[in-house]
């Protein structure tokens, strides 16, 4: 399966997001390859803790100057998940859709999950990354810029994907990235209803802010690997329905407060 | 809590709104997918009897009408 992870504005968390699916599908057992498609802004290799491992980037693969092989770097913490790196020094312009198709063959041969961490914004390197997905995902946070880019990048997706242009439908998901549910519940914050109806694509999940996310990037090492963190347990679940399990959906409640915080609360 | 003297709109309400139009809005601007593949057959027809310059189509949008508004630039004789 060949999921593309996408977000239309940057800054939602769309890397994290990649990291942490890839590495939870491979917790699942399943052999999974993330690819950085952000040329020029290589930072996937930080947030796997992979930057000092990477000799060789997707571009030089593609272009014959390393092998597959050679390009692909094993995890630290799950033997199931491959990287390849984004190039630093050439920029998006370099992407060939004959090269990207023949690179994404290849790793499909290998892998059983591949997941394209797609570049913020709609312009080549996005349609590129884009071009030859099964399915996509969409990160998106709520708030107003990140739902309208949202929209623009699902119409890109129903207009330039090889599997629409081959008269078959991509699938999407969302997945709801930093909900506050204190903001959300005074009404201050987009519910996730409210963006369901708004961008009408399939719920895959719900992230709630979690500080944790910071730690996890300072050490490269993703947040799912602590199943007790909110962000983590959400991402395992995220990971386990991608797998094929019937985990129903959790809404992040409130964290409860003490009884006085609590009658605050009712006059907020 | 929703007391009736609070009668202030929830921001997420207001979010909401906006969104929708501004969406909306940002639907009727796209063009149409065909667009290029259909500018490239017009100048096909229109060069047969005369010679193209260059060819505009633009997807106008009023409300609930669209609207394929297509300017042909002939050469110069």
């Amino acid at each position: 399966m060949i999921i593309a992870i996408i977000s239309g504005k940057g800054g939602v968390g769309k890397t994290t997001a990649t990291a942490n699916i890839g590495l939870g599908i491979a917790m699942n057992g399943r052999k999974c390859v993330v690819v950085d498609f952000d040329i020029g802004q290589r930072n996937l290799d930080m947030i796997l803790g992979l930057e000092n491992r990477v000799v060789y980037d997707m571009v030089q693969v593609m272009d014959g100057e390393a092998t597959l092989q050679q390009g692909l770097i094993k995890s630290k913490s799950n033997e199931n998940l491959f990287f390849l790196a984004a190039s630093q020094t050439k920029d998006k312009s370099v992407l060939d859709s004959v090269k990207i198709k023949q690179l994404i063959d290849e790793l499909s041969a290998q892998f059983e999950y591949v997941i394209l961490d797609a570049p913020a914004g709609i312009e080549s390197g996005y349609e590129h990354t884009i071009e030859f997905a099964d399915s996509a995902i969409v990160i998106v946070n709520p708030e107003v810029s990140s739902i309208r880019d949202s929209d623009r990048a699902i119409g890109i997706l129903d207009s330039k994907s090889q599997k629409v242009k081959d008269g078959e439908e991509v699938d999407k998901y969302l997945v709801i990235n930093r909900i506050i549910p204190e903001m959300v519940q005074s009404g201050d914050m987009l519910s996730s209803e409210d963006i369901l109806e708004i961008l009408n694509i399939k719920l895959l999940g719900k992230v709630a802010e979690d500080k944790g996310v910071i730690e996890a990037s300072n050490q490269g090492t993703p947040i799912i690997l602590d199943p007790k963190s909110i962000a983590g347990a959400a991402y395992q679940r995220i990971a386990s329905r991608l797998c094929g399990d019937n985990i129903p959906i959790e809404e992040p409640t409130v964290l409860t407060k003490g009884f006085v915080g609590k009658i605050k609360g009712m006059f907020s | 809590m929703n007391f009736p003297w609070n009668k202030k709109k929830s921001s997420a309400s207001v979010a909401k709104d906006r969104l929708r139009i501004a969406i909306m809005t940002d639907k009727q601007n796209e063009n149409y997918p065909f667009m290029e593949d259909l500018k490239r057959d017009i100048i096909e027809v229109v060069k047969k009897y005369i010679e193209v310059r260059d060819i505009d189509i633009k997807k106008e949008a009023d409300g609930e009408f669209e609207a394929l508004s297509i300017d042909v630039q002939v050469k110069e004789k």
